[in-house]
């Protein structure tokens, strides 16, 4: 129910409503002001240069320089160690496979932690692309499988190890999901994000049936002498805080030829990666002669480039 | 201005006053505290093989004076072999680093079936062929044939660097560098450490299945 003002009804306005307005605004105004402090001490504002940068498959590649110009210097300023980025390119006639053994797996978790210090994972908090799951034998239920496990000694009796990472699916869900085409699938198999253009709405995350996306939920912390500067665009460049990553069978390396971190570091031999297109290959010369057991989850339809098998 | 939007006016610069005050004041008190997760032993980055071949050896010219057989061994009479009542080999105290496993069948238990009795430093298969310590690969092939086969295309066993061989070479592992070769079934390990919650938790209670 409206009462008209009697104070302003001449037209003007009265000395006391001024005065009144005009405390009523000012103390709004300040307290608007100091309830946004907390935006006051976000870091890592996108500079002007970062805003106005070009989606990555729309840029030249006098464009690419000058981005992986400013990441190095960004990276730089940040670490106190000078990076090399590169941004590799797919190769013709090369389709990456990963084949993991599951006879020879012993469960030790070398591979998580060489691909952290291989891709820059923020270590605390903890960001691993890869987790290892400890099954009983006899079962191939998901269920039952456990990541925690933590024996004085590995492998134990009456268990076996199945480490999960990306599946670089044929028929990626996360990509579908992605709102911004902030990731999308490489002619050679492997599915990357573009970090500087990922807006952080976890969808992917949500889409992927195998838990293979991380999200940055605070600014990632590596130390500084554990940083590796050799880094790409599409890779293992240390992402900002809400920017979703995932392994992407450690592109910085496989696209130049040399084999994953994760593969290097296995004790037991039991991981092998290659080019499925080459007939001479390792993981042909798997697919062709072992035993096949599966590609996690096939009845989902998402056609995965990572395979695991047994010997015997 | 008429009543209601003076209110609401009102109203939300009481909002924010109390906003900015909680802030000032951290009001809120501090974000919930998060454990500091100690970095990794580098150990557990260590690409090595757990094991150094002979081969390794004599490429980084290291003492060899272990396979040096005939400095206590004698030429002309061959070490003479003793079995116990379950006619398990008895390795002699002079080797105490040789734990006899080779096989789950205990049968592989005559050190001669590999070694060469005739001539203590080198190897020869079942069939006589002698073979330097350098080229155990192939005395293990003897025997172990389908996994040889899988070694030789690079299926079975651990490798290194280049997949794509025009732009580097692949580095190859022999079998002795990751099995002892008296004992070649993988030897247990601590595990690196597993993921680490984002907050403390309590120890998962013990799970009760009622047996219905």
């Amino acid at each position: 129910m409206d009462i008209p003002n009697q104070s302003g009804a001449n037209g003007g306005m009265s000395r006391r409503n001024f005065l009144r307005n005009s405390a009523v605004l000012t103390t709004g105004l300040a307290a608007l002001a100091a309830s946004l402090k907390p935006l006051m001490e976000m870091e890592d504002f996108p500079t002007a240069e970062r805003f106005m940068q070009k989606y990555y498959k729309e840029m030249t590649p006098a464009d690419m320089a000058l981005v992986l110009k400013r990441i190095e210097n960004e990276v730089e300023k940040q670490y106190g160690v000078r990076p090399h980025v590169r941004d590799l390119k797919p190769m013709d006639g090369v389709e990456f496979v990963y084949c993991l053994n599951l006879t020879r797996c012993i469960g030790c978790r070398k591979c998580v932690h060489a691909c952290v210090a291989e891709n820059n994972q923020s270590r605390s908090p903890e960001i691993q692309y890869i987790r290892v799951l400890r099954l009983p034998h006899g079962s191939m239920d998901i269920d039952k499988a456990e990541h925690n496990y933590n024996p004085p000694q590995v492998p134990e009796k009456g268990f076996f190890y199945m480490p999960v990472q990306c599946q670089q699916c044929q028929n990626p869900p996360c990509v579908k999901v992605c709102p911004v085409h902030a990731t999308w699938q490489e002619k050679d198999g492997i599915t990357v994000i573009d970090y500087d253009w990922c807006i952080g709405c976890r969808y992917c995350e949500a889409a992927c049936p195998y838990f293979a996306r991380r999200f940055n939920f605070t600014k990632p912390s590596i130390p500084k002498e554990r940083l590796n500067p050799e880094m790409s665009y599409l890779g293992n460049r240390p992402r900002r805080q809400g920017v979703m990553e995932k392994c992407h069978f450690c592109i910085q390396r496989t696209r130049a030829g040399r084999y994953p971190a994760c593969l290097e570091v296995c004790p037991a031999g039991a991981r092998k990666f290659g080019n499925i297109l080459d007939p001479n290959s390792e993981v042909s010369q798997i697919l062709r002669t072992k035993r096949v057991f599966i590609q996690l989850k096939e009845e989902l339809g998402t056609s995965p480039r990572f395979f695991y098998y047994f010997d015997v | 201005m008429n009543k209601k939007t003076n209110t609401t006016l009102w109203l939300l610069t009481a909002g924010f006053a109390a906003m900015a005050l909680m802030f000032f004041f951290d009001g809120f008190g501090a974000p919930p505290h998060r454990p500091q997760i100690p970095l990794v032993a580098t150990n557990f980055l260590d690409t090595a093989t757990w094991r150094r071949s002979y081969a390794d050896l004599v490429a980084a010219k290291e003492d060899l004076s272990d396979f040096d057989c005939y400095a206590c061994h004698d030429h002309k009479t061959p070490p003479p072999l003793h079995f116990d009542e379950h006619q398990n080999v008895i390795v002699a105290k002079e080797h105490p680093d040789i734990v006899m496993g080779h096989g789950s069948h205990g049968r592989n238990n005559n050190c001669f079936n590999c070694h060469n009795d005739a001539n203590l430093e080198v190897l020869q298969t079942r069939d006589g062929k002698e073979l330097k310590f350098t080229e155990s690969t192939q005395l293990c092939g003897s025997c172990h044939g389908p996994t040889y086969r899988d070694w030789d295309a690079g299926v079975h066993g651990k490798t290194l660097g280049y997949w794509d061989r025009s732009l580097g070479p692949i580095v190859r592992k022999d079998c002795v560098n990751c099995h002892n070769p008296h004992s070649p079934h993988f030897p247990g390990r601590a595990p690196a450490p597993g993921p680490h919650p984002m907050r403390e938790i309590a120890a998962p209670a013990v799970e009760h299945h009622p047996e219905t």
